[in-house]
């Protein structure tokens, strides 16, 4: 059985962008969440969001030129740059065709999106700028991915919401165990817009002042973006170029609750986590570390926490949510997650839930890590990922032997 | 002038169309989750069209009392200041 | 790869709403005008509540409910009865483009033209994810496997038969409704305009939708997919090649499953574009990758004279009317297709296809 290592991160984030920075900031339990910027956000009562407030996509991009594509295809080309760069690939022994790439989004373009209506607005189809047109496809994610690296192979862009980064990350995986490809860029990426707060808000799932999951004051989530990527490669090639691999990948299972469009479901998502350790080849006691969905809503987090319950048989490990420090990045959230799950294994700490205050009694067992990072081996970490649709994800990694 | 029954008439459709049954389905007590298969987020439906309709705003605690026709009602009629 | 079966095709479309009402459209002259006022060529009287009924509905966009309709007619043409299967080993895999352009720009509009940005339409927020057609399928059909939506554009197709076929290897799911719908919106027939649809083409509805199982012996599929290939070419002059390469890898894949005459190829189905020196390239291309493999000089299918451009979701009609011609004609078993695609930033794909008469309507 082919196996398949992590070499490489490349998280673009409102707390660090660059593995090291992005694990600084973890460690240090940064919060990247501020009043939004990028759109005017007047009238509004609620107005956080994790923007990526320092990014200059110029700096980063090697071979495309940033105009040319929308904000959440330059986050996921940064990204996959900067992944490129920590994995430390020796392009030249690479065959192009050999390299993949899968891509995660909730909303693509939201930024064009909401560009096309603004204009729509102000003077019909006849005022829109034609160019909204091109850019508007969601695909071109993953193609901004292959045109940065030059890469050949496959491209994808997986459009499963607020999962679909652990999909992509699945599929990476499969891509390689199947002969497909050698290396996989794959992980997400999505931009900050107005009608997505707007949505969330309107749902009353947007945080008053701070994002704090498993608290019991929990007051919602907060949008946010970014670009997060990972490289996957076939064991054997890593192992012989000297790669210094953060984790391995064990393996990954999905499902569909099937039984709302936004409200999760406890038992599915109890079925989906033991299909994961099963697929993975790992049972409940190995898991060290479990990186929550945990987007600070009521609903979620005490159903991720009762589905966790079952499928740990009341055993659960410790248990965060880094949306407490960088909100909920939609498409790119489990990315960041698998990114957070692999540096705890690579370097032996807990990433932490901060603005963590007072227990909440309906899930009092919990430990989620409060406000520090803690120092502690992780052998197996389990990276959980929902979203709209009922689209539920998990990918595991564990410590590359 | 507009008067209470026209008003219910108007809120009962709206009502129906958002827990997707015939206005005459509707009852002035029943259930909207118990007997009608609603769920919160056809609650905060409900809550965003009548204050689209009606130019109002309604905070979303009192989505705790809005369970039946008759409280939909009551609550609507306290925000728009309707005299019943 | 391992070859997936074909069971069944659920379609929609302004050429009708069967895989031989498309065949059969396909082999007339006769080319449908759209009504004036209209943006396109529409699906036929198509009314989501006429169709579905009330009940759990009124969330539903237009791609929404096209593609349940669409997901129930694939179900009733393979005969697969889902009360008697195990729900959690049935999965969706739906492509797209940008999902319902309309719901997500008509959502961020409300945020401009209403009195407070936030007083948005809750119940619909659900339609500005690219996932909302797939996740309503599952609800409605109860369907608890794999659910998946591919943002393919003109790939979507051949991403969702490679992503299916993975599925399936793997043993993720047993059968899966996999297919690509869109919708006709204002929206969608400017972008359609816009980005350069050739001339004489109208922007269409609708869509395929197929259900897939893994290939065994002793079923009798509509069709077979024998082998899918992807790739990427950055450079627009390498593209033609690129794609030629996924003809040839998806031809080795089909031979090693099987397909031990891949001469047989007939039939090409690749969208055109509003740059006909390229469309030539890219046609040269898959000729000649079929032709190394024996081929005489394959025919086009295109559904776009009869059912309008329908984006992402053509390639998917196209492949239903294939499924048509071959429930039409034994004279025709056995004969292969190429599926090619190609998008404007450089991706490129191409599936084998191989086709039979005796589907499940046949017995």
């Amino acid at each position: 059985m082919t196996r398949v290592l992590i070499t490489g991160l490349g998280p673009v984030s409102s707390i660090g962008i660059g593995a090291a920075a992005f694990e600084s900031g973890l460690r240090a339990g940064h919060c990247g969440i501020r009043p939004i910027g990028s759109f005017d956000t007047t009238g509004f009562p609620r107005v956080l969001g994790g923007e990526v407030q320092v990014f200059d996509a110029g700096s980063i991009l090697s071979r495309i030129e940033p105009e040319e594509w929308g904000r959440s295809s330059q986050f996921a080309a940064a990204a996959a740059r900067l992944a490129a760069r920590d994995a430390g690939l020796q392009w030249e022994r690479i065959d192009p065709e050999r390299v993949s790439v899968v891509i995660g989004t909730t909303s693509g373009e939201a930024k064009v999106t909401e560009m096309f209506a603004q204009q729509l607005v102000g003077g019909g189809f006849e005022g829109v700028d034609p160019d909204i047109a091109r850019r508007l496809p969601a695909d071109r994610l993953s193609s901004a991915v292959s045109a940065e690296l030059d890469a050949h192979g496959e491209s994808m862009t997986i459009a499963t919401a607020c999962s679909a980064s652990n999909y992509a990350l699945g599929y990476a995986y499969d891509l390689i165990v199947s002969g497909e490809a050698d290396v996989v860029f794959s992980g997400g990426a999505d931009s900050v817009c107005r009608w997505a707060h707007a949505g969330f808000l309107r749902l009353g799932a947007v945080a008053e002042r701070t994002c704090s999951p498993f608290d019991r004051d929990r007051t919602g989530m907060v949008t946010a973006e970014g670009g997060s990527m990972l490289v996957l490669e076939k064991a054997e090639l890593a192992r012989a170029r000297g790669a210094v691999p953060y984790a391995e990948f064990l393996g990954y299972a999905s499902n569909c609750d099937a039984t709302h469009m936004v409200m999760p479901n406890a038992s599915s998502i109890a079925d989906c986590i033991s299909a994961a350790h099963e697929t993975a080849g790992v049972k409940t006691g190995d898991v060290d570390y479990v990186c929550a969905h945990g987007t600070g809503t009521p609903a979620n987090d005490v159903t991720e926490a009762q589905a966790l319950y079952e499928a740990f048989g009341g055993d659960v490990p410790p248990v965060s949510s880094i949306k407490s420090m960088l909100g909920h990045t939609m498409g790119a959230a489990s990315g960041f997650g698998a990114i957070a799950s692999a540096l705890a294994i690579a370097r032996g700490f807990l990433p932490p839930t901060i603005g963590w205050s007072t227990p909440d009694p309906e899930m009092a067992w919990l430990d989620p890590i409060p406000n520090r990072h803690r120092q502690a081996p992780v052998r197996v970490a389990q990276n959980n990922g929902f979203a709209f649709g009922g689209n539920n994800a998990i990918v595991m990694l564990g410590a590359a032997s | 002038m507009t008067n209470v029954e026209d008003r219910k008439t108007e809120l009962r459709e709206l009502v129906a169309e958002v827990l997707e049954i015939e206005p005459d389905e509707l009852t002035d007590h029943g259930d909207f989750v118990e007997d009608y298969d609603g769920d919160s987020l056809r609650a905060i439906e409900l809550l965003a069209r009548i204050e689209r309709k009606y130019k109002i705003e309604i905070p979303q605690q009192e989505l705790a009392t809005m369970r039946d026709f008759d409280a939909v009602y009551a609550v609507t009629a306290g925000y728009a200041g309707w005299r019943s | 790869m391992t070859a997936v079966a074909i069971t069944g095709a659920g379609v929609l479309s302004a050429a009708g709403r069967a895989p031989a009402e498309l065949a059969a459209a396909l082999s007339g002259t006769a080319t449908p005008e759209c009504d004036p006022g209209e943006p396109g060529l529409g699906v036929p009287g198509f009314d989501t509540r006429a169709e579905l009924g009330r009940k759990g509905t009124s969330f539903f966009d237009r791609r929404t409910a096209l593609a349940v309709v669409a997901c129930r007619a694939a179900l009733e043409d393979a005969g697969i009865d889902l009360a008697t299967a195990d729900r959690k080993r049935v999965g969706i895999v739906l492509g797209t483009s940008a999902g319902s352009v309309k719901s997500s720009v008509e959502y961020a509009v409300e945020t401009f033209t209403q009195d407070r940005p936030h007083m948005v339409n809750p119940g619909l927020f659900p339609t500005t994810v690219m996932n909302c057609a797939a996740g309503q399928a599952a609800i409605w059909f109860g369907l608890r496997g794999v659910n998946a939506t591919l943002a393919g554009g003109p790939l979507a197709l051949v991403s969702v038969l490679r992503y299916g076929a993975n599925l399936l290897s793997t043993g993720q799911a047993d059968v899966l409704l996999a297919g690509v719908v869109d919708e006709l919106t204002p929206h969608a027939a400017w972008l359609a305009r816009t980005t350069g649809l050739p001339a004489s083409t109208q922007p269409g509805e609708g869509g395929a939708v197929f259900t897939l199982s893994a290939a065994r012996r002793e079923a009798a599929p509509d069709a077979e997919i024998l082998g899918v290939a992807l790739g990427f070419a950055p450079e627009f002059g390498d593209r033609p090649a690129a794609l030629g390469r996924c003809v040839r890898r998806a031809l080795a894949s089909a031979a090693t499953v099987g397909a031990d005459r891949a001469g047989d190829v007939t039939t090409v189905s690749m969208r055109s574009t509003a740059d006909e020196r390229q469309d030539r390239a890219m046609w040269r291309a898959v000729c000649r990758a079929a032709e190394e493999a024996g081929a005489r000089k394959p025919e086009s299918l295109t559904t776009r004279r009869h059912a309008g451009d329908c984006g992402a979701a053509t390639a998917a009609l196209d492949l239903a009317a294939l499924i048509g011609r071959h429930r039409a004609s034994g004279d025709l078993d056995g004969r292969l297709t190429v599926l090619a695609a190609h998008s404007p930033e450089g991706a490129v794909g191409a599936a084998v296809v191989r086709g039979w008469s005796r589907g499940p309507d046949q017995g």
